[in-house]
């Protein structure tokens, strides 16, 4: 390090994607800070949370040897739908999950975050909490350090992993303004249930766990709920289209309470008790409407890039940002080896992005976020669905009907020939 | 069907989480001129999960909306909602604002 620089690489966030930047870095022996705004890594951070466990385990090999990595293996996913006083569940159960690496885990961020920050601090990383960083430090147009109040460090480069809130982001030219069509608020509520308690509710044992996505009775609001099991408590939540949302005049926290008050949701939480409330927003536009993933002397990783993924079965966030913090880290290693760290050489980062999984399927997905823009996914066809189920299964003292024509009648008196005939291509294309 | 219980109010929610409050630094303000003068949407009220926006009410108000910053959950929700530009968004200094536990 030359007396020029205070670091080679500076961090902004020490969510899944800034430390797995600065692991990557300091594994391989670069001198790395890491500026959290939070108290400690995960103080400031919601999710679900899930993750799948391959993009974890390439990151941190045999991570579920370790006590504080993760909360429970999820081998079973529960797709739910809900309307007025009915519910529908396709319930998977996949034992094929159950050895390691695991295909999905649950995890609580104050607890995750704080672990991985640890790994990334066992290789040499300087990790810095209730640290803010306000602003860069410019030399013309380069980028080249961060300011956290009147103190200043001087970097080689900076990568940008500040989370949804992409305020910096922004501030460096890489950004638009927000836009709330592409936004979402998650509200999550945290319940302390015990082991016995979460293994008869949900019907798994040992370290097993579900994740479980609803959809349906949202007031019409674009979005959906969610339950992931943890080891002792029970996470869960509702995630709201902010431009719908806000169009309807609907308070956010009180179409929470509406979606609470459904049957299906009642008997989870049945007699358990809530010790947290917290609440972030989501970048949702897709593909279509991430950041610039680089520029002088700066890269962006994890959701300040926008990479969140919503294709209804896949839901990818953590694992996007495990995924890019990682490239990005290896990236700034090949720069840094090339003494120009100008948009020129952070060019590579979009590259090596273009490569892998994450950017692949943000593009092969792109069409989803659109689709999911449209209503009647969360109020047409819960309704339609649990309603046609009504109707096949209740006796009415009269003979039954055959199935199939029933079906077919029911489908398009609710759903109407070309709505139906152009959401089930959008969807189709969609996947 | 279970009886449904009295839900808890959002004051009662905000409780369970842990806030560090700055007394001499809102980190976040909004212009209640704009707000007078150009908003007839109040989206923020909306968006806000906290319930930290709120109508006014009566005479003597300085807006049409006022914001307490107190139990803010640092969403972003209010700064990506107003088209108005009324909401300036910055983070709490160092040690302050929300801790989860739990999340």
């Amino acid at each position: 390090m030359t007396n020029d620089y205070d670091f080679d690489v500076a961090v902004i966030g020490g969510g899944p994607a800034g430390i797995a930047a600065a692991l990557t870095l300091a594994r391989a022996g670069v001198e790395v800070v890491v500026l959290e705004r939070g108290q400690y890594p995960g103080a400031k951070n919601v999710s679900g949370a899930a993750l799948y466990g391959p993009v974890l385990h390439k990151l941190i090999p045999n991570y579920w040897e370790e006590k504080d990595s993760f909360e429970r293996n999820l081998i079973s996913k529960k797709i739910t739908l809900l309307s007025d006083i009915r519910s529908m569940t396709i319930d998977v159960n996949l034992k094929d999950f159950n050895e390691p690496p695991y295909n999905g885990i649950s995890v609580i961020r104050p607890k995750f975050d704080r672990w991985l920050a640890s790994k990334a601090e066992e290789e040499g990383a300087m990790i810095l909490p209730d640290s803010v960083v306000d602003d860069f430090v410019w030399k013309e147009k380069q980028i080249c350090g961060v300011k956290s109040g009147d103190e200043e460090l001087k970097t080689k480069l900076v990568i940008i992993a500040e989370g949804s809130n992409n305020i910096l982001t922004e501030k460096a030219g890489l950004a638009k303004k927000p836009n709330p069509q592409h936004h979402a608020i998650g509200m999550k509520e945290t319940y302390e249930l015990s082991q016995k308690q979460i293994e008869e509710r949900f019907q798994v044992f040992g370290n097993e766990g579900i994740s479980n996505e609803i959809l349906g009775y949202t007031k019409g609001v674009p979005g959906g709920g969610f339950f992931y099991t943890n080891k002792n408590t029970l996470s869960f939540g509702l995630i709201l289209n902010l431009k719908d949302l806000t169009q309807q005049q609907l308070k956010s926290f009180e179409v929470l309470e509406y979606f609470k008050s459904h049957p299906y949701i009642q008997n989870l939480l049945k007699d358990a008790k809530m010790i947290e409330y917290s609440a972030h927003t989501i970048p949702e536009g897709g593909f279509k409407h991430m950041s610039k993933l680089y520029g002088n002397g700066v890269m962006v990783v994890g959701d300040a890039a926008g990479l969140v993924l919503n294709a209804g079965l896949y839901i990818e966030g953590i694992n996007f940002a495990l995924e890019s913090g990682r490239i990005a880290g290896e990236t700034a290693l090949k720069i840094l080896e090339t003494g120009d760290y100008s948009r020129k050489k952070t060019k590579l980062y979009l590259k090596n992005m273009k490569e892998s999984f994450t950017y692949q399927d943000m593009k092969k997905f792109k069409r989803a976020a659109k689709f999911l823009e449209n209503k009647r996914v969360f109020t047409v066809y819960p309704d339609m669905l649990t309603g046609l189920m009504e109707r096949i299964l209740r006796n009415t003292g009269r003979p039954r009907k055959r199935i199939l024509p029933t079906t077919i009648k029911y489908i398009l008196r609710k759903a109407g020939i070309f709505g139906l005939i152009k959401d089930a291509i959008g969807g189709l294309r969609s996947i | 069907m279970s009886k449904v219980k009295k839900p808890m109010t959002i004051d009662e929610k905000l409780d369970l989480t842990k806030f560090t409050t700055d007394q001499n630094y809102a980190h976040i303000t909004i212009n209640p001129e704009i707000c007078k003068t150009k908003c007839s949407t109040f989206d923020c009220v909306y968006g806000c999960p906290a319930n930290c926006y709120k109508f006014t009410e009566g005479e003597d108000v300085e807006g049409p909306v006022s914001f307490d910053y107190v139990a803010c959950l640092e969403c972003s929700s209010c700064r990506i909602v107003c088209p108005h530009g009324s909401v300036d968004w910055h983070h709490p200094k160092s040690g302050f604002g929300v801790e989860y536990k739990y999340s």
